[in-house]
Protein backbone atom coordinates (compact mmCIF):
# COMPACT_ATOMS: atom_id res chain seq x y z
CA UNK A 1 0.00 0.00 0.00
CA UNK A 2 1.34 3.56 -0.89
CA UNK A 3 0.58 6.26 1.68
CA UNK A 4 1.40 8.96 -1.65
CA UNK A 5 2.95 11.36 1.42
CA UNK A 6 3.67 14.47 -0.38
CA UNK A 7 7.44 15.56 1.00
CA UNK A 8 8.92 18.80 1.23
CA UNK A 9 12.55 19.44 0.81
CA UNK A 10 14.31 22.28 2.88
CA UNK A 11 17.53 23.53 3.44
CA UNK A 12 19.32 23.22 7.09
CA UNK A 13 22.19 25.43 6.95
CA UNK A 14 24.15 24.54 3.87
CA UNK A 15 25.30 20.65 5.27
CA UNK A 16 21.64 19.67 5.26
CA UNK A 17 18.38 18.97 3.17
CA UNK A 18 14.95 18.65 5.61
CA UNK A 19 12.74 15.75 4.25
CA UNK A 20 9.01 16.16 5.89
CA UNK A 21 7.56 12.69 5.32
CA UNK A 22 5.13 12.50 8.12
CA UNK A 23 4.36 9.28 9.01
CA UNK A 24 6.62 7.82 6.07
CA UNK A 25 10.04 9.17 8.29
CA UNK A 26 11.22 5.73 9.23
CA UNK A 27 10.08 3.97 6.03
CA UNK A 28 12.16 7.00 3.99
CA UNK A 29 15.38 6.77 6.69
CA UNK A 30 15.39 2.71 5.72
CA UNK A 31 15.12 3.31 2.26
CA UNK A 32 17.69 6.17 1.51
CA UNK A 33 20.01 3.79 4.19
CA UNK A 34 19.59 1.14 2.11
CA UNK A 35 20.38 3.59 -1.06
CA UNK A 36 24.02 4.42 0.01
CA UNK A 37 23.93 7.57 -1.71
CA UNK A 38 27.24 9.29 -2.68
CA UNK A 39 28.16 12.69 -0.61
CA UNK A 40 25.71 11.97 2.26
CA UNK A 41 27.30 11.79 5.76
CA UNK A 42 24.21 10.64 7.97
CA UNK A 43 20.49 10.10 7.92
CA UNK A 44 19.25 11.96 11.03
CA UNK A 45 14.75 10.70 11.73
CA UNK A 46 12.85 12.93 13.57
CA UNK A 47 9.70 13.70 14.05
CA UNK A 48 8.12 13.45 11.00
CA UNK A 49 11.41 14.69 9.30
CA UNK A 50 14.48 13.11 7.96
CA UNK A 51 17.95 15.16 8.01
CA UNK A 52 19.85 14.22 5.23
CA UNK A 53 23.67 15.57 6.47
CA UNK A 54 25.71 16.02 3.55
CA UNK A 55 29.86 15.63 3.48
CA UNK A 56 31.30 19.45 3.35
CA UNK A 57 31.04 21.11 0.05
CA UNK A 58 28.70 18.66 -1.61
CA UNK A 59 26.32 19.34 -3.73
CA UNK A 60 22.48 17.20 -3.02
CA UNK A 61 22.70 13.52 -4.53
CA UNK A 62 20.63 13.82 -7.71
CA UNK A 63 18.64 10.98 -6.61
CA UNK A 64 17.49 12.30 -3.92
CA UNK A 65 14.14 13.83 -4.93
CA UNK A 66 13.19 10.31 -6.41
CA UNK A 67 13.89 8.56 -3.73
CA UNK A 68 11.84 10.90 -1.40
CA UNK A 69 8.79 10.49 -3.65
CA UNK A 70 6.11 8.00 -3.45
CA UNK A 71 6.74 6.08 -0.07
CA UNK A 72 5.35 3.35 1.39
CA UNK A 73 3.42 4.13 4.28
CA UNK A 74 4.56 3.66 7.98
CA UNK A 75 3.24 -0.19 8.28
CA UNK A 76 5.19 -1.39 5.34
CA UNK A 77 8.62 -1.73 7.06
CA UNK A 78 10.87 -3.92 6.21
CA UNK A 79 11.42 -6.30 9.44
CA UNK A 80 14.89 -7.70 8.71
CA UNK A 81 17.11 -5.20 10.45
CA UNK A 82 14.81 -4.44 13.29
CA UNK A 83 14.52 -5.75 16.75
CA UNK A 84 11.58 -6.45 19.72
CA UNK A 85 12.99 -5.43 23.07
CA UNK A 86 11.15 -6.17 26.34
CA UNK A 87 12.53 -3.86 29.05
CA UNK A 88 11.25 -4.54 32.71
CA UNK A 89 9.55 -1.55 34.34
CA UNK A 90 9.10 -0.62 37.85
CA UNK A 91 5.93 1.71 37.60
CA UNK A 92 6.15 4.12 40.94
CA UNK A 93 6.87 6.87 39.01
CA UNK A 94 6.05 10.31 40.37
CA UNK A 95 3.59 11.44 38.20
CA UNK A 96 1.73 8.13 37.51
CA UNK A 97 -1.32 9.00 39.17
CA UNK A 98 -1.51 12.14 37.91
CA UNK A 99 -1.35 10.59 34.32
CA UNK A 100 -3.53 8.02 35.12
CA UNK A 101 -6.29 10.38 36.40
CA UNK A 102 -5.71 12.56 33.22
CA UNK A 103 -6.05 9.50 30.68
CA UNK A 104 -9.47 8.77 33.23
CA UNK A 105 -8.51 5.70 34.45
CA UNK A 106 -6.52 4.27 38.29
CA UNK A 107 -3.14 3.38 38.33
CA UNK A 108 -2.88 -0.71 37.51
CA UNK A 109 -5.70 0.77 34.06
CA UNK A 110 -2.87 2.76 33.57
CA UNK A 111 0.13 0.14 33.91
CA UNK A 112 -2.05 -2.10 32.33
CA UNK A 113 -2.92 -0.14 29.22
CA UNK A 114 1.28 0.95 29.16
CA UNK A 115 2.41 -3.10 28.64
CA UNK A 116 0.02 -4.08 26.05
CA UNK A 117 1.14 -1.28 23.33
CA UNK A 118 3.44 -2.14 20.96
CA UNK A 119 5.73 1.03 20.94
CA UNK A 120 7.90 1.59 17.84
CA UNK A 121 11.29 3.56 18.02
CA UNK A 122 10.07 6.50 15.87
CA UNK A 123 13.59 8.50 16.33
CA UNK A 124 16.79 9.11 18.85
CA UNK A 125 17.52 12.95 20.38
CA UNK A 126 18.00 14.60 23.04
CA UNK A 127 20.16 12.69 25.18
CA UNK A 128 22.58 9.83 23.58
CA UNK A 129 20.57 6.58 23.11
CA UNK A 130 17.30 8.33 24.03
CA UNK A 131 14.77 6.42 21.92
CA UNK A 132 11.52 8.21 20.97
CA UNK A 133 8.98 5.12 21.32
CA UNK A 134 5.53 6.05 19.44
CA UNK A 135 2.40 3.94 19.47
CA UNK A 136 0.87 5.32 22.83
CA UNK A 137 -3.19 5.61 22.19
CA UNK A 138 -4.39 9.44 22.11
CA UNK A 139 -5.55 9.41 25.48
CA UNK A 140 -2.11 9.48 27.09
CA UNK A 141 -0.83 12.18 24.57
CA UNK A 142 -0.54 14.77 27.26
CA UNK A 143 2.33 17.99 26.81
CA UNK A 144 4.78 18.56 28.59
CA UNK A 145 5.01 19.56 32.72
CA UNK A 146 4.95 22.93 32.43
CA UNK A 147 7.86 23.37 34.87
CA UNK A 148 10.61 21.50 33.26
CA UNK A 149 12.69 18.82 36.35
CA UNK A 150 15.96 20.07 36.75
CA UNK A 151 17.21 16.22 37.44
CA UNK A 152 15.38 13.28 36.49
CA UNK A 153 17.05 9.73 37.27
CA UNK A 154 18.80 7.10 34.73
CA UNK A 155 16.25 4.59 33.55
CA UNK A 156 13.35 7.21 33.91
CA UNK A 157 10.22 6.24 32.06
CA UNK A 158 8.19 9.24 31.31
CA UNK A 159 5.75 10.25 28.69
CA UNK A 160 5.17 14.03 26.94
CA UNK A 161 3.99 14.87 23.11
CA UNK A 162 2.41 11.70 22.15
CA UNK A 163 5.84 9.83 22.84
CA UNK A 164 7.14 8.08 25.83
CA UNK A 165 10.95 7.14 26.77
CA UNK A 166 13.63 6.34 28.95
CA UNK A 167 16.34 8.57 30.11
CA UNK A 168 19.63 6.74 29.46
CA UNK A 169 21.44 8.83 31.67
CA UNK A 170 20.34 11.22 34.65
CA UNK A 171 19.87 14.96 33.33
CA UNK A 172 17.29 17.34 33.00
CA UNK A 173 13.40 16.71 32.17
CA UNK A 174 9.72 17.53 31.16
CA UNK A 175 8.12 15.07 30.90
CA UNK A 176 5.74 12.80 32.64
CA UNK A 177 7.49 10.18 34.75
CA UNK A 178 5.74 7.18 34.77
CA UNK A 179 8.86 4.26 36.69
CA UNK A 180 12.23 3.10 36.64
CA UNK A 181 13.57 1.03 33.75
CA UNK A 182 15.90 -1.43 33.56
CA UNK A 183 19.00 0.53 32.37
CA UNK A 184 22.21 -0.07 29.87
CA UNK A 185 20.76 2.05 26.74
CA UNK A 186 23.81 3.44 25.47
CA UNK A 187 27.34 1.80 25.58
CA UNK A 188 29.68 3.81 23.54
CA UNK A 189 31.66 0.59 23.20
CA UNK A 190 28.63 -1.25 21.72
CA UNK A 191 27.81 -1.23 17.31
CA UNK A 192 25.67 0.38 17.47
CA UNK A 193 25.94 2.20 21.23
CA UNK A 194 22.06 2.49 21.25
CA UNK A 195 20.09 -0.36 22.25
CA UNK A 196 16.70 0.68 20.60
CA UNK A 197 17.03 2.02 17.24
CA UNK A 198 14.63 3.51 14.84
CA UNK A 199 12.46 0.96 13.65
CA UNK A 200 12.99 -1.35 16.93
CA UNK A 201 9.74 -2.40 18.42
CA UNK A 202 9.41 -2.32 22.75
CA UNK A 203 7.13 -4.21 24.60
CA UNK A 204 7.15 -2.83 28.32
CA UNK A 205 6.84 -5.32 31.34
CA UNK A 206 6.07 -4.77 34.59
CA UNK A 207 8.29 -5.63 37.02
CA UNK B 1 53.50 12.17 27.72
CA UNK B 2 52.05 15.44 28.68
CA UNK B 3 51.62 16.08 32.74
CA UNK B 4 49.01 18.65 33.30
CA UNK B 5 50.58 20.98 36.33
CA UNK B 6 47.79 23.54 36.00
CA UNK B 7 44.88 23.31 34.56
CA UNK B 8 43.71 26.11 32.23
CA UNK B 9 39.87 27.55 32.34
CA UNK B 10 38.58 24.00 29.77
CA UNK B 11 41.29 22.36 28.50
CA UNK B 12 39.49 19.90 26.00
CA UNK B 13 41.10 16.60 24.12
CA UNK B 14 39.95 17.32 20.30
CA UNK B 15 40.20 15.85 17.43
CA UNK B 16 38.61 16.24 13.92
CA UNK B 17 34.58 14.90 15.75
CA UNK B 18 32.81 11.77 15.74
CA UNK B 19 30.88 11.66 12.41
CA UNK B 20 28.06 8.64 11.80
CA UNK B 21 26.27 8.92 15.20
CA UNK B 22 23.63 11.45 15.13
CA UNK B 23 20.64 8.76 14.92
CA UNK B 24 21.85 7.59 18.14
CA UNK B 25 21.48 10.76 19.96
CA UNK B 26 25.07 11.47 19.90
CA UNK B 27 26.44 15.04 17.89
CA UNK B 28 29.61 14.71 15.39
CA UNK B 29 31.63 17.60 18.01
CA UNK B 30 35.20 17.91 17.27
CA UNK B 31 37.39 21.06 17.28
CA UNK B 32 35.08 24.41 16.92
CA UNK B 33 37.70 25.20 14.42
CA UNK B 34 38.24 22.44 12.64
CA UNK B 35 40.76 24.25 10.16
CA UNK B 36 42.60 25.22 13.06
CA UNK B 37 43.80 22.40 14.73
CA UNK B 38 44.33 21.04 11.13
CA UNK B 39 46.67 23.65 10.48
CA UNK B 40 48.19 23.07 13.93
CA UNK B 41 48.53 19.27 13.21
CA UNK B 42 50.18 20.12 9.64
CA UNK B 43 52.90 22.33 11.30
CA UNK B 44 53.84 19.70 13.52
CA UNK B 45 53.57 17.10 11.38
CA UNK B 46 50.72 15.25 12.31
CA UNK B 47 48.08 14.19 10.43
CA UNK B 48 45.28 16.70 10.18
CA UNK B 49 43.06 14.61 12.04
CA UNK B 50 45.15 13.88 14.91
CA UNK B 51 43.93 14.72 18.60
CA UNK B 52 45.09 18.04 19.92
CA UNK B 53 43.77 20.21 22.84
CA UNK B 54 41.49 22.95 22.55
CA UNK B 55 41.92 25.74 25.27
CA UNK B 56 39.49 28.09 26.11
CA UNK B 57 40.11 32.07 27.38
CA UNK B 58 42.83 31.10 29.96
CA UNK B 59 45.42 28.08 28.82
CA UNK B 60 46.82 25.34 31.18
CA UNK B 61 50.39 24.90 32.16
CA UNK B 62 51.78 22.02 30.55
CA UNK B 63 54.92 19.51 31.42
CA UNK B 64 56.88 17.71 28.72
CA UNK B 65 59.04 15.04 30.33
CA UNK B 66 60.50 13.87 27.32
CA UNK B 67 59.99 17.06 25.19
CA UNK B 68 57.96 17.60 22.22
CA UNK B 69 57.26 19.50 19.33
CA UNK B 70 54.21 21.81 19.52
CA UNK B 71 51.87 24.34 17.14
CA UNK B 72 49.34 26.70 18.87
CA UNK B 73 46.57 28.07 16.20
CA UNK B 74 43.59 30.64 17.14
CA UNK B 75 43.05 33.05 19.56
CA UNK B 76 46.54 34.50 21.34
CA UNK B 77 46.67 32.95 24.60
CA UNK B 78 50.62 34.41 24.79
CA UNK B 79 52.51 31.20 25.40
CA UNK B 80 55.97 31.05 27.06
CA UNK B 81 58.44 28.46 27.28
CA UNK B 82 61.17 28.63 29.50
CA UNK B 83 60.98 31.91 29.84
CA UNK B 84 60.63 32.47 26.07
CA UNK B 85 57.70 33.72 24.22
CA UNK B 86 56.22 31.29 21.91
CA UNK B 87 54.11 32.39 18.71
CA UNK B 88 51.11 31.45 17.18
CA UNK B 89 51.33 29.15 13.64
CA UNK B 90 54.75 28.27 13.99
CA UNK B 91 56.11 24.48 15.18
CA UNK B 92 58.08 24.87 18.99
CA UNK B 93 60.58 22.14 20.13
CA UNK B 94 60.12 21.62 24.23
CA UNK B 95 63.19 20.10 25.44
CA UNK B 96 62.56 17.44 27.75
CA UNK B 97 61.13 18.56 31.24
CA UNK B 98 60.13 21.95 29.56
CA UNK B 99 57.10 23.35 30.22
CA UNK B 100 54.57 25.43 28.17
CA UNK B 101 53.11 27.97 29.90
CA UNK B 102 49.80 30.05 28.55
CA UNK B 103 47.89 32.84 29.59
CA UNK B 104 44.89 34.55 29.25
CA UNK B 105 43.83 35.36 25.43
CA UNK B 106 42.65 39.47 25.25
CA UNK B 107 40.77 38.88 22.19
CA UNK B 108 39.70 35.58 20.82
CA UNK B 109 38.11 32.86 22.77
CA UNK B 110 39.35 29.81 21.60
CA UNK B 111 42.88 28.16 20.88
CA UNK B 112 44.28 24.61 19.52
CA UNK B 113 47.20 22.89 21.03
CA UNK B 114 48.91 20.26 18.52
CA UNK B 115 51.92 17.82 19.99
CA UNK B 116 54.09 15.74 17.41
CA UNK B 117 52.59 12.48 17.71
CA UNK B 118 48.94 13.35 18.67
CA UNK B 119 47.41 13.36 22.04
CA UNK B 120 46.75 9.35 22.28
CA UNK B 121 43.31 8.83 24.36
CA UNK B 122 41.83 5.89 23.97
CA UNK B 123 39.22 6.50 20.69
CA UNK B 124 35.52 5.95 21.47
CA UNK B 125 33.01 5.55 19.05
CA UNK B 126 35.74 6.28 16.60
CA UNK B 127 36.91 9.35 18.05
CA UNK B 128 39.08 11.19 20.57
CA UNK B 129 36.88 14.42 20.81
CA UNK B 130 35.46 14.92 24.15
CA UNK B 131 31.69 15.34 24.69
CA UNK B 132 31.02 16.40 27.88
CA UNK B 133 27.09 16.24 27.93
CA UNK B 134 27.35 12.80 27.97
CA UNK B 135 30.55 12.51 29.47
CA UNK B 136 32.60 10.11 26.92
CA UNK B 137 35.69 10.55 24.78
CA UNK B 138 38.98 12.97 25.14
CA UNK B 139 40.54 12.20 28.51
CA UNK B 140 38.04 10.61 30.77
CA UNK B 141 34.99 12.01 29.60
CA UNK B 142 36.02 15.36 31.16
CA UNK B 143 38.51 18.22 30.58
CA UNK B 144 41.64 18.18 31.55
CA UNK B 145 43.00 18.76 35.61
CA UNK B 146 45.90 19.34 37.38
CA UNK B 147 47.44 15.97 37.64
CA UNK B 148 46.65 14.31 34.49
CA UNK B 149 48.92 12.56 32.24
CA UNK B 150 48.49 12.32 28.35
CA UNK B 151 49.53 9.52 26.49
CA UNK B 152 51.39 10.55 23.06
CA UNK B 153 51.76 9.31 19.71
CA UNK B 154 55.18 8.82 17.74
CA UNK B 155 56.00 11.77 15.90
CA UNK B 156 56.89 12.10 12.58
CA UNK B 157 59.15 14.45 10.34
CA UNK B 158 57.86 18.16 10.81
CA UNK B 159 58.65 20.62 8.43
CA UNK B 160 59.43 24.47 9.32
CA UNK B 161 56.91 26.60 8.31
CA UNK B 162 54.67 29.79 9.65
CA UNK B 163 51.03 30.30 9.31
CA UNK B 164 49.47 33.15 8.40
CA UNK B 165 45.79 34.72 10.51
CA UNK B 166 42.86 35.98 8.80
CA UNK B 167 40.67 37.50 11.70
CA UNK B 168 37.42 38.14 9.94
CA UNK B 169 35.13 40.83 11.94
CA UNK B 170 32.67 40.70 8.74
CA UNK B 171 28.76 39.65 9.34
CA UNK B 172 28.34 35.83 9.57
CA UNK B 173 26.57 34.64 6.17
CA UNK B 174 23.53 32.76 6.73
CA UNK B 175 20.59 31.10 4.31
CA UNK B 176 17.62 30.71 4.89
CA UNK B 177 16.24 28.03 7.33
CA UNK B 178 13.38 24.94 6.68
CA UNK B 179 10.96 27.80 9.15
CA UNK B 180 11.64 30.76 7.94
CA UNK B 181 8.46 31.03 6.16
CA UNK B 182 6.68 31.02 9.80
CA UNK B 183 8.50 34.32 10.65
CA UNK B 184 7.33 37.54 10.14
CA UNK B 185 8.94 39.99 7.09
CA UNK B 186 9.76 42.13 10.21
CA UNK B 187 11.73 39.39 12.19
CA UNK B 188 13.84 38.99 8.87
CA UNK B 189 14.06 42.70 8.70
CA UNK B 190 15.37 42.27 12.78
CA UNK B 191 17.79 39.23 11.76
CA UNK B 192 19.53 40.74 9.04
CA UNK B 193 19.26 44.51 9.85
CA UNK B 194 20.03 44.30 14.21
CA UNK B 195 23.40 43.78 15.81
CA UNK B 196 23.38 41.00 18.33
CA UNK B 197 25.12 40.19 20.90
CA UNK B 198 26.32 36.84 22.61
CA UNK B 199 24.71 36.41 26.18
CA UNK B 200 27.05 34.92 28.77
CA UNK B 201 24.88 31.73 27.78
CA UNK B 202 27.41 30.28 25.62
CA UNK B 203 29.65 27.29 24.92
CA UNK B 204 29.62 24.41 22.95
CA UNK B 205 26.69 23.48 22.92
CA UNK B 206 25.07 26.79 21.59
CA UNK B 207 25.12 30.42 22.10
CA UNK B 208 22.53 32.71 23.15
CA UNK B 209 22.03 35.75 21.72
CA UNK B 210 20.13 39.23 22.72
CA UNK B 211 19.71 42.63 20.76
CA UNK B 212 16.46 41.68 18.89
CA UNK B 213 13.38 39.48 19.60
CA UNK B 214 12.12 37.42 15.90
CA UNK B 215 8.46 36.69 16.53
CA UNK B 216 7.28 33.39 14.69
CA UNK B 217 3.80 32.68 14.18
CA UNK B 218 4.50 29.44 12.58
CA UNK B 219 2.65 27.30 15.43
CA UNK B 220 3.42 24.14 16.91
CA UNK B 221 6.80 22.44 15.72
CA UNK B 222 7.37 18.62 16.03
CA UNK B 223 11.12 18.13 16.96
CA UNK B 224 13.40 17.72 13.66
CA UNK B 225 17.19 16.98 13.78
CA UNK B 226 19.12 20.28 14.04
CA UNK B 227 22.92 20.89 12.80
CA UNK B 228 25.68 23.29 13.96
CA UNK B 229 25.31 26.69 13.01
CA UNK B 230 21.12 26.40 13.06
CA UNK B 231 19.71 29.76 14.31
CA UNK B 232 16.71 28.39 16.55
CA UNK B 233 14.33 30.70 17.94
CA UNK B 234 12.46 29.95 21.79
CA UNK B 235 9.10 31.35 22.69
CA UNK B 236 11.07 34.03 24.16
CA UNK B 237 12.16 35.45 20.45
CA UNK B 238 16.02 35.50 21.55
CA UNK B 239 17.58 33.53 19.26
CA UNK B 240 20.23 30.69 19.67
CA UNK B 241 23.03 29.40 17.63
CA UNK B 242 23.41 25.64 17.96
CA UNK B 243 26.84 24.88 18.58
CA UNK B 244 29.10 21.72 18.03
CA UNK B 245 27.90 19.94 20.60
CA UNK B 246 24.72 21.11 20.21
CA UNK B 247 21.84 18.61 20.66
CA UNK B 248 20.72 16.39 17.51
CA UNK B 249 16.99 17.50 17.46
CA UNK B 250 15.31 20.45 18.58
CA UNK B 251 12.10 21.40 18.79
CA UNK B 252 12.04 25.09 18.06
CA UNK B 253 12.05 26.95 14.50
CA UNK B 254 15.25 27.26 12.58
CA UNK B 255 14.54 30.97 10.79
CA UNK B 256 18.53 30.59 9.32
CA UNK B 257 21.51 29.10 9.13
CA UNK B 258 24.92 29.67 9.14
CA UNK B 259 26.83 28.62 5.99
CA UNK B 260 29.71 25.91 6.59
CA UNK B 261 32.45 28.18 5.69
CA UNK B 262 31.67 30.71 8.48
CA UNK B 263 30.99 27.92 10.98
CA UNK B 264 34.68 28.39 12.44
CA UNK B 265 33.95 31.88 13.57
CA UNK B 266 31.97 30.97 16.41
CA UNK B 267 34.60 29.37 18.16
CA UNK B 268 35.85 33.07 18.97
CA UNK B 269 33.17 34.83 19.90
CA UNK B 270 33.10 36.12 23.85
CA UNK B 271 30.09 36.90 25.96
CA UNK B 272 29.17 40.44 25.24
CA UNK B 273 30.71 40.16 21.68
CA UNK B 274 28.52 41.84 19.17
CA UNK B 275 27.80 39.99 15.76
CA UNK B 276 25.66 41.07 12.46
CA UNK B 277 24.19 38.37 9.70
CA UNK B 278 24.14 38.77 6.23
CA UNK B 279 21.84 36.44 3.88
CA UNK B 280 23.51 34.76 0.92
CA UNK B 281 22.38 32.78 -1.74
CA UNK B 282 23.34 29.15 -1.96
CA UNK B 283 26.09 29.74 -4.87
CA UNK B 284 27.74 32.45 -2.92
CA UNK B 285 27.65 30.04 0.47
CA UNK B 286 29.30 26.79 -1.75
CA UNK B 287 31.97 29.73 -3.71
CA UNK B 288 32.60 30.44 0.09
CA UNK B 289 33.42 27.35 1.32
CA UNK B 290 35.92 26.04 -1.93
CA UNK B 291 37.54 28.92 -1.25
CA UNK B 292 38.08 28.27 2.18
CA UNK B 293 39.22 24.81 1.38
CA UNK B 294 41.84 26.57 -1.20
CA UNK B 295 43.03 29.03 1.39
CA UNK B 296 44.33 25.90 3.70
CA UNK B 297 46.81 24.65 0.61
CA UNK B 298 48.68 27.94 1.07
CA UNK B 299 47.77 28.97 4.50
CA UNK B 300 51.15 27.63 5.61
CA UNK B 301 54.40 29.46 4.12
CA UNK B 302 57.22 26.41 4.34
CA UNK B 303 60.30 27.87 5.06
CA UNK B 304 62.73 24.54 4.62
Amino acid sequence: MVSRETTAMRWMTDRGICIAAGASTLALYQRLSAAGLPGVRELVPADGMLLVVLEPGRAPPPELEALAADLPGPQVLPVASTRQHRIKVRFAGEDLPEVAARAGLDTDGLIGLMCEQTLRVQFLGFQPGFAYLGGLPPLLHLPRRAKPRTSVPAGSLALAGGYCGIYPAAGPGGWHLLGIAETGLFDPAADPPARLQPGDTVRLVAA
Amino acid sequence: MIDVVRAGRLDLVMDLGRPGFRAQGVPEGGAADATALALANRLVGNAEGAAGIELLLRGPRLRFPEGGTIALTGADMLARCNGESVARGHAWAIPAGGELELGTADKGLRAWLAVAGGIETPPVMGSRSTFLPGGLGGWQGRALRAGDRLPLGLAAHCRAGVLGFDESDDALRILPGPQLPGFADAALKRLSDCAFRVSADANRLGLRLSGATLDYAGGELASQAVLPGAIQVPPDGNPIILGWDGPVTGGYPVIAGIIAADLHRLAQLRPGDALRFAFVTRDEAQAAWRRLQASLDGAIAWTD
